[in-house]
Formats: structure tokens, C-alpha cells, sequence
């Protein structure tokens, strides 16, 4: 009896906190920085919108689309590949707002200095071959998807025929330590991640440096599920993409890192479903 | 011709031990089988050591693991509460679904073949199916860890209670109910084991509860996790220390006068509970996790949609070789081990020391050791090596050691490798090689996990196809590894020589 009651207690509690409005965001970085980032951003939107915003930290790229398609959240930061894998499974879900980066993104090639390769600003170096070299993770635009396309475009063969070996570190901060302690040879990562890392000396640019950058693609965006008027209150959708786009404050801006957000659609992403398509990381 | 005689009478007595029927015999090719089949793998095995500077890295884990800082993690009592919460939990749910299969389990091969199925498959995995319909929630949690618990309970249990003295049966009068008879003259006889058994379950509910956390859920292994792989190694090290003691404080705080307060205070830190939804859980086990070719009935479409499976050749080859290598490290690994942590051998200091050693090598979660090799060595299936060996190693010492200890002198005044070689190992060695095998299915699965060092095992594949949100195919390879893992299983048991079975329960009970 009293099992049942403290069930019944556990199951009312936590029906009274479903009106929370919660978003989430692929772990691309530290978490520490992600939680400072977001925890700001949930207060932020709270502000502006009136709902009561919070962010929920997940592990993978996978567990932020699989917290999306269950309404667990109800608004995420995607990565390009992840927001396509979301907009399929969620029909209805939109992309609202992409940073002012995100319409023109790249992906940086880094290279341990020990190897000895030069960068190079025309293609990728006939050097790297044969070199163990790691992804970020699986299902990363700017860590995966984009340099696997760059790499089969420059030397025609699947990454695991270019080098001795392929790794996947899982996020870019990992990527970048890698190499660093040359770990692997060569790593790809988020063009953004590093300029933030060497602007505030986390890395050592003796150690890793850049050797090519890849032409830009569309990546990152706010992606919003497309029964949230109906559960929030009508025009919930309008006011958060007009929040969001209404960002100014630096300190905010900053910690993603981006300059603003700008407007941004379903079809601005094809070309990455395309390539998704190509690569088999898509259906 | 004295010379002659003495070759003589030494050669059967050799020949006898590598082809003759007694235990100690079988014990020995089985070993040296091993040992040898290994030999021959190796070649074929990526051990390349391939790194430049590891050693400022190691240098700040290793500062951060002994200057540890427990107020750097936010809510570290929450996350540790949580991970006993899933354990008790999930253990108790598995206990309420294996307990009655077990009293099917040898009348019942549907019963056999499903208990088979589901512990074939790792926590982590359960957790990651779960995780598409129930989100990041406790039902995730405890299902992950109650569904395989339940077939092993319901195995062990069965077994257990095979071996129960029947005499008191035979002296009930007729037409005693089938309930009674349980209740009163089985249940009171197999009760000690089976709580031991239970006891012992736990603490691997406590490390896989821990491994959650890598998938997600809020324990002790998120932090653990995202502390380590960012380098904050003060957080990384005092968390890691709370699961020590954890671990190793267990007798006091999972006393089982404690277990009903656990289990109650625990309930209210498991939710919210997620709403499910219905059509979504439909679809996914209607639609998601079938072939598409196949639930349109095109036939040519499905061939096509397996040539779309990754290699599965390499895949099955690397988990093999991985499983098979771990398990002759994991023997080698314990035999030189586990005197450190005996009464027989060493003073209080030492033997603490060893104790200390052990537990941590045994509840360091194998994936963080991988990553500590794969720094050091750099990556190739060397580090998952090390850490499957020293991980399973330290854990079959450890109870090696406590059945050593358990044993009374046959010889005394022995010392030293003497005692160690003429009396303790020839006592205790069914134990170790019966457990070593029983692990080897265990090795086998946690192959699985060590995808991240770019070793493609079939975990690696599953892994893969979870992030391509591909589930159909995840379930594919889910399958075929639950059936490696069937078949792993199958032929261990088959090396393992009954007269040992009683024995692992003993030693079990450690």
C-alpha cells in the first residue's frame, strides 16, 4: 500500500512539470562550456517568451535527435546532419534560426607538427596518406560528414583505404586533445571550435596546427517540433524563433561562438541531405 | 640405466597429464589450449604502438587522480544515490521476472532460449533500444538492467535449485501442493546461495548502473565520463574514488536489513516518469526496427539491403580475436594477481594494498581504462586488450583470492611460491579456469563496447547504426552478436567440466 502510494505521489509530481518548455544541444564541446552556454541561453528565452525554459544536457549527438522524436525536448541546436535526421523523423519540425556562421561553415584538417606536414591553402596534402587520422563524432556535419566528402573528393577512396587507421573521438574538443598528443596524425573539427581554442591559448599551436580548410556548407540551426503552438499556447513557435533571432547580447552570442542568428529554412539543409544520402549516413 | 629408469617412470606420469582423463588433465590442455590458440592469433591482431607525447596527459590524470576535488562535480550525491537507486531497482525488477522463469527454466526450452537471448545482449545495448521509445528516463534505466538480469537470475536460480538436497521432499506426505513443497522444503535449502548469488549480482548491477551513465543517464558514469574525456581529472579522480568506496564499502551500507529502506527511499529519485507515447512505441517496434524491403515483401530488395550491412566478416573476426585474446590475458592477468590480495601470503600492509588494487582494477569501468591505454599506446586493439585483461583478470583474482582463503592447510609449513604452487593452486585452479570461462561470455560482450578506439568490432557497427538512426540494422547486428555470444557461451560451458560447476558458486559467493 504504501508502495503504491509513493508511486501515485512520484507519478503526480512529475505531471505537473510537463508544461516546462526544454531544449536541448548536440555535445559538440565541453560540456562545462555547453552547460555555462545554454543555462544562460534557457534564461535568456525564459525571459523572452515567458514559457519556463530549461535546457537538458545529453551524452551523444544520437541521444539529442532521439530526446527530440520523443518530445522530450521541444526545441534543440543541431548539428547539419542531425537537424536533417530530426526533420525526418518529426514531421512537421522546422528549422527557425541558423548563426550567421552556420550559412557559410567549414570544417578545418589539423595536423600534428611532429608529422612534418605543411598546410596547404589549394587541397588537402598528398601527405596525409597513410597517417592515422580521427572524425569527431559519428554522426558530425562539420566533424565527420564534410570531411568524409572532402577526402573521397581529393583522393577517391573511402577514408579507411586513405589512412593506416580512422578513429571517431566523439567531439572536437577530444579531436583536437588527440592530436595534440599525437594520438592520431591528423584530425577534422569544427572550424569555430578552434578559433575559439587558440584564441584563449587551450591549444598549443606548436604542437597541432591547420593544414587545409574546406570549402564552406550550411551546418549548424535551432530546429523547433511542430506541435509546440498547440501544447504552448498559439504563436509559441513565432516567439521563439523572433527571440532567438533578437539575440544581441555578446556574452550570449559569444559562448556558441556565433556573431548573430539569422533566418533559416528546411531547404537551406539539402545539400547536406544529399550528401548524407551519398555518404549512406542517410536514408 | 638408473638415469633410463628415472625417464622412464617420468614420461607417462607427463604423457598422462596432457592426454589422460582426470581433472587435473583435462585443467591442463584446456589451459595450455588456450594459451597456445592465443599464440597463434596474435600475428593477426593490430598491436601497433603508435604515439608521440602521452606522457603530460597521463601526468595530469594521474595528479588528478591523487589530488582529487569532490565539490567540482555540481550534484555528486545525487548521481551517486541515483546509481544505488538503478542497481536496487533493477536488480529487484530482475529478480520479479527471473525468479518464476526460474522455476521453468529446465521444463521449458522457449524458457532456456529466451533467458539465452536476452543476457546475450549488453546492458549498454538494452539501454540504447530503450533509449528510442522511453528517452532518457528510469524506465530506460531499469529496463536496461532488469531484461538481462532477469535471464541470468532465472539461469543461476534454476540451477541452484537443481542441486538442492531432495530427501526432505521425499518425506512429505502425499498430495502436499506443488507451492507448499517449494516453500517448505526447497526454498529453505537453496536460500543461502541464492542470496549470495544475489549479493554478487548487485555489485555488477552497481558498475552497470555506472555504465549508464555513458549512454546518458544521469549517474556517477556521466560525470565520470564527460569529466574524463574533457580533462577536468580532479573531478574525474573524486568521482572515481566515491565509486571505489562505493564498491568497497558494500558489505555495510547494502546490508540486507537496509535493502527495504534502499528500495523505498530510492522509488522518489527515479522520477519524473516520461509520458510514453503510444504510437511512437508502435511504430518503432512495428515499422523501425524491421527491414523496409522486408515488411514490403520485396525480396530482391532485401538482398540489396544486406550487401548494405557494414563488413561483418572483420566485425566477427575482431570481437572473436578481442574475446579470445582478453580471456587468456584475463587468466595470466589473475594467476599473477591474486595472491596479493590473500591471508596466505604477505602482512596487513601488503595485502591491503593488494585488496585496494583489485577492487579498483575490477570497478574501473573497462572503457576508461581503454582510453587511459589508448593514450599510451595510441590506437589499435592493444589497449582494448589491456583493459578486458586487467579488468577481468583483477575481478576472477579477486575471488580467486577469497576462495584460497577460505581453504584450511593440507601441508603445513609451507611458504612462499611453494604454497603458492604445491598447495593453494592445485586447489583453487577449477575455480579460477570454471570462472575464467564463465567470464569469457562476459569478455565477449564488453568487446562491444570498445568501438571508440576505432577497432571495428560488432559493438562498433551496432553503435554506428544507432547514431545513423538506422535500427533496423542495429537490430540486424544485434542479433548476430546475441548469437556469437549464444554460441561463445555454448562451447565454454562445453570446455568447463561439470565437476567444477558446484565450485563457481562457491566461488561466486566471494
Amino acid at each position: 500500500m504504501r508502495w503504491l502510494f509513493a508511486l501515485a505521489l512520484t507519478v503526480a509530481s512529475s505531471t505537473a512539470l510537463a508544461d516546462t518548455f526544454r531544449f536541448t544541444a548536440i555535445p559538440d564541446e565541453d560540456e562545462a562550456r555547453l552547460v555555462e552556454r545554454f543555462d544562460k541561453v534557457a534564461d535568456y528565452l525564459s525571459e523572452q517568451t515567458g514559457l519556463d525554459v530549461e535546457y537538458i544536457p545529453v551524452k551523444s549527438y544520437a541521444a539529442a535527435v532521439s530526446a527530440f522524436r520523443n518530445n522530450q525536448v521541444q526545441l534543440a541546436w543541431f548539428g547539419g546532419l542531425t537537424g536533417v535526421q530530426a526533420r525526418q523523423l518529426v514531421p512537421g519540425s522546422e528549422a527557425i534560426a541558423q548563426g550567421k556562421e552556420d550559412a557559410a561553415f567549414k570544417t578545418y584538417f589539423i595536423a600534428n607538427t611532429a608529422t612534418g606536414i605543411e598546410p596547404n591553402e589549394d587541397a588537402l596534402p598528398e601527405a596525409i596518406k597513410d597517417k592515422s587520422f580521427t572524425f569527431g563524432a559519428k554522426t558530425s556535419t562539420s566533424g565527420r560528414l564534410m570531411p568524409e566528402y572532402y577526402l573521397r573528393e581529393r583522393f577517391d577512396e573511402a577514408p579507411e583505404s586513405i589512412f593506416s587507421r580512422v578513429g571517431f573521438s566523439d567531439d572536437h574538443t577530444r579531436t583536437m586533445a588527440l592530436v595534440q598528443a599525437g594520438t592520431y596524425d591528423i584530425g577534422a573539427l569544427n572550424y569555430t571550435v578552434w578559433e575559439a581554442a587558440v584564441k584563449d591559448g587551450r591549444v598549443d599551436t606548436d604542437k597541432v596546427q591547420v593544414i587545409w580548410s574546406t570549402p564552406t556548407y550550411p551546418d549548424y540551426q535551432w530546429t523547433i517540433r511542430g506541435d509546440v503552438d498547440q501544447r504552448y499556447g498559439e504563436d509559441t513557435k513565432a516567439k521563439v524563433q523572433k527571440a532567438l533571432l533578437g539575440m544581441t547580447d555578446p556574452d550570449l552570442l559569444e559562448s556558441f561562438p556565433r556573431d548573430g542568428f539569422i533566418k533559416a529554412s528546411n531547404d537551406d539543409y539539402s545539400p547536406i541531405e544529399k550528401v548524407g544520402k551519398e555518404l549512406g549516413l542517410l536514408r | 640405466m638408473r638415469f633410463i629408469r628415472r625417464y622412464n617412470s617420468a614420461t607417462p606420469r607427463l604423457i598422462d597429464s596432457i592426454v589422460g582423463t582426470n581433472i587435473g588433465a583435462r585443467l591442463m590442455r584446456v589451459s595450455l589450449g588456450l594459451i597456445v590458440l592465443t599464440l597463434i592469433a596474435l600475428p593477426f591482431a593490430d598491436l601497433a604502438i603508435t604515439t608521440r607525447d602521452p606522457w603530460s596527459e597521463l601526468g595530469r590524470m594521474f595528479v588528478g587522480f591523487i589530488t582529487p576535488n569532490i565539490l567540482a562535480t555540481e550534484s555528486p550525491l545525487h548521481a551517486v544515490l541515483l546509481t544505488v537507486a538503478f542497481a536496487f531497482w533493477g536488480v529487484a525488477l530482475g529478480i520479479l521476472l527471473g525468479f518464476p522463469l526460474a522455476l521453468l527454466f529446465m521444463r521449458s526450452r522457449l524458457v532456456r532460449v529466451g533467458c539465452a537471448f536476452v543476457r546475450a545482449i549488453h546492458e549498454l545495448f538494452w539501454a540504447l533500444l530503450f533509449l528510442q521509445v522511453f528517452g532518457l528516463s528510469a524506465i530506460t534505466a531499469l529496463a536496461a538492467i532488469a531484461l538481462p538480469y532477469a535471464g541470468i537470475f532465472a539461469k543461476v536460480y534454476a540451477e541452484i535449485l537443481l542441486q538442492i538436497d531432495t530427501a526432505p521432499q521425499q518425506t512429505l506426505p502425499q498430495g502436499v501442493d506443488r507451492l507448499s513443497r517449494f516453500l517448505y522444503t526447497e526454498l529453505p535449502l537453496a536460500w543461502a546461495r541464492l542470496a549470495s548469488y544475489t549479493r554478487y549480482r548487485f555489485e555488477c548491477a552497481l558498475r552497470a548502473s555506472v555504465l549508464l551513465g555513458f549512454v546518458g543517464l544521469p549517474t556517477l558514469g556521466f560525470h565520470l565520463e564527460s569529466a574524463f574525456r574533457q580533462g577536468r581529472y580532479h573531478e574525474a579522480g573524486a568521482l572515481l574514488w566515491a565509486f571505489y568506496l562505493l564498491i568497497a564499502l558494500l558489505p555495510f551500507w547494502a546490508h540486507r536489513r537496509l535493502v527495504p529502506l534502499w528500495l523505498l527511499g530510492t522509488l522518489f529519485l527515479l522520477g519524473p516518469w516520461p509520458t510514453v507515447d503510444g504510437e511512437l512505441l508502435w511504430r518503432f517496434l512495428s515499422v523501425d526496427i524491421w527491414p523496409q524491403p522486408l515488411l514490403a515483401g520485396d525480396f530482391k530488395g532485401l538482398a540489396l539491403w544486406f550487401t548494405q550491412l557494414p563488413d561483418l566478416l572483420p566485425a566477427i573476426g575482431n570481437t572473436l580475436l578481442l574475446g579470445l585474446m582478453s580471456t587468456a590475458g584475463s587468466l595470466v592477468v589473475c594467476l599473477l594477481l591474486w595472491p596479493l590480495a590473500s591471508r596466505h601470503f604477505g602482512q596487513r600492509a601488503t595485502r591491503w594494498l593488494g585488496t585496494g588494487a583489485l577492487i579498483g582494477l575490477r570497478s574501473t569501468p573497462e572503457l576508461l581504462l581503454a582510453f587511459i591505454f589508448l593514450l599510451l599506446v595510441g590506437p589499435s586493439l592493444l589497449p582494448a586488450w589491456l583493459a578486458l585483461s586487467l579488468h577481468n583478470g583483477a575481478l576472477i583474482a579477486f575471488l580467486a583470492a577469497r576462495h584460497a582463503d577460505q581453504l584450511k592447510f593440507g601441508m603445513p609449513g609451507l611458504k612462499g611460491v611453494n604454497l603458492y604452487a604445491y598447495e593453494l593452486m592445485p586447489r583453487i585452479y577449477p575455480g579460477i579456469l570454471a570462472l575464467l570461462f564463465y567470464r569469457a561470455e562476459v569478455i565477449i560482450r564488453e568487446t562491444a563496447l570498445l568501438g571508440m578506439l576505432g577497432v571495428a568490432t560488432l559493438g562498433f557497427h551496432i553503435d554506428s547504426s544507432f547514431a545513423y538512426l538506422m535500427f533496423d540494422q542495429a537490430v540486424a547486428l544485434l542479433l548476430i552478436t546475441a548469437l556469437l555470444n549464444i554460441g561463445v557461451d555454448a562451447l565454454s560451458r562445453r570446455l568447463r567440466p561439470d565437476a567444477l560447476a558446484p565450485t563457481i558458486e562457491r566461488t561466486c559467493e566471494g
